[in-house]
């Protein structure tokens, strides 16, 4: 490449006015074994930088594993179902007893309607047995006019 | 989002976090950690990921932010001075491998203010575009090239110095 190319780059470079494909080119020139001596000076820059590329982590990461949150979530579904069962079943089977309390309380309540329904009947007829009293009173005031 | 999907779309990217966490924390370990917490935090964030343009541009970000908390609350508890010097035997080691001119350049780098430090990583190092350096750093681009070109001048400047004294 000619150098009067390379210097003109160089000076744009150091203005930040280079486009990555520029600095593609200086960085090449720069690593290579054909560097002008007045421009020496300046390869430690390129060659320092393209030395910095090829730094790589040597950790393995540790990523968490969501699989085993998954399991974890899975056995709280389970466990908490089985509690939702357990009491809907525990008003299942208490159930019958209940029905049991409550067939004697309708039975109860049956009797007790009985009871009033033959009150009520003869008080009926009671009250039959005061309108022939009624007869009387008027027959008492025709006479006594 | 599963894991597999989660480790497809943000694997790809780790080395340059590491790298840019290892440009402003200096030492390899503090920026395998600020990785590593980079990427739990992306995790517990994962089904939001896909959301932002770039999970690139965002894991930058997220790592820059995280590694400036990091110096601050260094500077703060004084950890700076004993860092340093366990990275004085790192450079060594270093010196043995690389030539002078090379690691001069990180030296200097490291003299940079933090944000010139991130954007010459990001440009001469990653080549990020202008663009997404802005996403990245939330700066416009004007202002992203007056900074670069500042700290370009500074290394180009400390390295012509070291040269013309014969020192390195």
């Amino acid at each position: 490449m000619e150098l009067a190319r390379i210097e003109k780059l160089l000076a744009a470079y150091f203005e930040g006015n280079t486009s990555l494909e520029e600095e593609k080119s200086l960085r090449k020139y720069f690593t290579s074994d054909t560097v002008a001596p007045q421009l020496k000076e300046y390869q430690s820059i390129f060659e320092g930088f393209h030395s910095a590329q090829h730094e790589v982590s040597q950790r393995e990461l540790i990523i968490p594993d969501n699989s085993v949150f998954k399991i974890k979530a899975l056995w709280y579904g389970i466990a908490a179902s089985a509690i939702v069962a357990i009491v809907i079943g525990s008003f299942v089977f208490s159930g019958p007893s209940m029905s049991h309390e409550e067939r004697e309380a309708l039975m109860a309540f049956n009797k007790s309607k009985e009871a009033m329904l033959l009150l009520s009947k003869n008080f009926n007829n009671g009250a039959g047995q005061l309108a022939t009293l009624n007869q009387f009173t008027e027959s008492k005031n025709r006479i006594l006019k | 989002m599963k894991q597999k999907d989660f480790v497809a779309t943000v694997l790809p990217f780790k080395d340059k976090l590491y790298r840019l966490a290892k440009r402003l924390l200096v030492s390899s370990d503090e920026a395998e950690d600020a990785v590593q917490e980079v990427y739990l935090k992306l995790w517990k964030g994962r089904e939001v990921i896909h959301k932002y343009k770039s999970p690139e541009a965002f894991a930058m970000t997220m790592t820059k932010n995280y590694c400036l908390d990091r110096l601050k609350s260094k500077q703060a508890s004084n950890l700076k001075i004993v860092h340093s010097n366990y990275q004085n035997h790192e450079n060594l080691d270093k010196q043995i491998d690389i030539n002078d001119g090379v690691s001069l350049v990180f030296k200097i780098m490291e003299t940079l203010p933090e944000k010139q430090r991130i954007i010459l990583q990001l440009r001469d190092v990653e080549a990020f575009e202008y663009s997404e350096i802005s996403e990245m750093l939330d700066m416009s681009e004007t202002a992203i090239r007056v900074a670069l070109s500042r700290a370009r001048k500074t290394v180009r400047d400390q390295i012509i110095k070291k040269h013309k004294y014969g020192i390195s």
